[in-house]
């Protein structure tokens, strides 16, 4: 499948991704095993009218969506493909407790249409007037990873120029840690998540979410970087992985040394580190291995944190001390691999090379 | 009567999340939507809510809670004839 190319990318996480211009200026942690968004101000980007009714999330997704449009200058966008794997859980807990609440009487709507999987993509669409393609996939830890196929396939296929939006959200609200500290997640004794990567000999994460967006093209010009290549493993073990990278590399005809960094997805759980052994053991001296759950935490569509940090890397062309977790010689990033997983049920592969 | 238009102000603002006005702001004969407060259907919606769950009153006819809806004098006359809590 050709490549396709990204002119633009927007995040809002728990860093200070959204307003500054240079990568991670200031870095922030958290002690008590939540990673939340770090606001912006909304108002910005949505419609004065519509923004009371929204959700943190809402605005969250919208915002970021709209930014990568803004960046990229795209006056017409041909479609918005994003993927969440939880969509809005605020709104669904609003709903839900009122329908217990107030026995099924009475409910309020604005809960339950703003709850839906496919809100931000609507409102995207009504802000940026594209009539065009419009789909979310809710495939939990390949969420992003399905937009992305989706808009490759899209774009291989189109005989014009085309751009599309293309992102990711995820919301961690407060009742959604419980629930997912009662199954494991999380980690028991919380370390500050700056030091979560040196807790991973034992079970659970650290809670986190996040939105990016991204506008991506079947032209390369003015593009920051291509995503080549993106490879989706289900139940995911430590030689599936390996093997996938191998076959990408081959497709590509490079090998782990012409990688200049690699961005993995290590979330300081002793359970799944096994996936990464392959690449702390076989990278050489020229690759650069970096993490990034310890700045984001985890949740579905981390990958779209990692692919926001692809593309700042390759446009300061240095890395940060706090993502190097084994520093490489090469001197320049032009070539970048995100392995990341999400539980053992889903790994992914993503090979993205610079293109300006 | 009077009460009862401050109160539904209030409501209304809390309801709807009319992020920085006060009832002062609400002319009482003012339409609620188009170029009045600028309300929309979902906003209609969420005031039909308002009035089952404050003041036990269903509207099933659109055409009568059309006009119910017109302004905060309108909602209170209707309040005052039909309420049931």
């Amino acid at each position: 499948m050709k490549p396709v190319y990204i002119s633009a990318a927007a995040a809002l996480s728990p860093q200070n991704s959204f307003d500054a211009d240079t990568l991670l200026p200031d870095v922030i942690s958290s002690d008590n095993g939540k990673l939340y968004v770090k606001d912006t101000d909304y108002s910005k980007f949505i419609n004065p009218v519509a923004i009371r009714r929204m959700s943190r999330m809402l605005k969250v997704g919208i915002s970021t969506g709209m930014k990568a449009v803004q960046v990229s200058g795209v006056e017409k966008l041909d479609g918005i493909i994003t993927g969440t794997g939880r969509g809005s859980m605020r709104d669904m807990e609003l709903f839900l407790g009122d329908m217990i609440r107030l026995k099924e009487e009475a409910l309020n709507p604005t809960y339950f249409i703003q709850s839906t999987y496919n809100s931000v993509n609507g409102w995207l669409a009504m802000q940026t007037k594209c009539t065009g393609y419009n789909q979310t996939y809710v495939h939990r830890g390949h969420s992003l990873e399905m937009a992305l196929l989706d808009a490759k396939m899209l774009l291989h296929d189109a005989t014009e120029p085309q751009t599309y939006l293309v992102g990711c959200l995820d919301e961690m609200t407060d009742e959604y840690f419980i629930v997912k500290n009662k199954i494991g997640y999380w980690k028991k004794e919380l370390p500050n998540s700056l030091q979560l990567l040196q807790h991973s000999n034992t079970q659970g994460s650290i809670g986190g979410e996040g939105a990016a967006f991204f506008t991506v093209s079947n032209i390369s010009a003015n593009s920051i970087c291509s995503v080549e290549q993106l490879k989706m493993l289900q139940q995911p073990t430590a030689a599936s992985v390996q093997e996938s990278i191998d076959n990408i590399l081959a497709a590509h005809g490079m090998k782990l040394k012409d990688i200049d960094v690699v961005l993995c997805g290590m979330s300081g759980d002793v359970r799944f580190q096994q996936l990464y052994t392959p690449i702390l053991e076989n990278t050489t001296a020229h690759t650069t291995v970096a993490a990034f759950k310890h700045l984001c935490g985890e949740y579905d569509t981390s990958t779209g944190f990692a692919m926001w940090l692809a593309t700042k890397l390759f446009q300061e062309q240095s890395t940060h001390e706090v993502l190097i977790q084994k520093k490489g010689i090469n001197p320049a990033i032009n070539n970048i691999l995100i392995v990341n997983h999400y539980t053992l049920n889903s790994a992914s592969v993503v090979l993205m090379k610079k293109t300006s | 009567m009077e009460d009862l238009k401050l109160t539904l102000k209030q409501q209304i603002i809390e309801s709807l999340n009319l992020q920085g006005m006060t009832p002062a702001d609400i002319d009482d004969n003012a339409p609620l939507f188009g170029e009045g407060l600028g309300l929309d259907s979902i906003d209609s919606l969420e005031m039909m809510v308002l009035l089952e769950r404050n003041y036990g009153i269903k509207i099933e006819d659109a055409r009568e809670g059309r006009k119910v809806l017109e302004s905060v004098a309108s909602m209170a006359a209707y309040i005052e004839q039909h309420r049931k809590i």
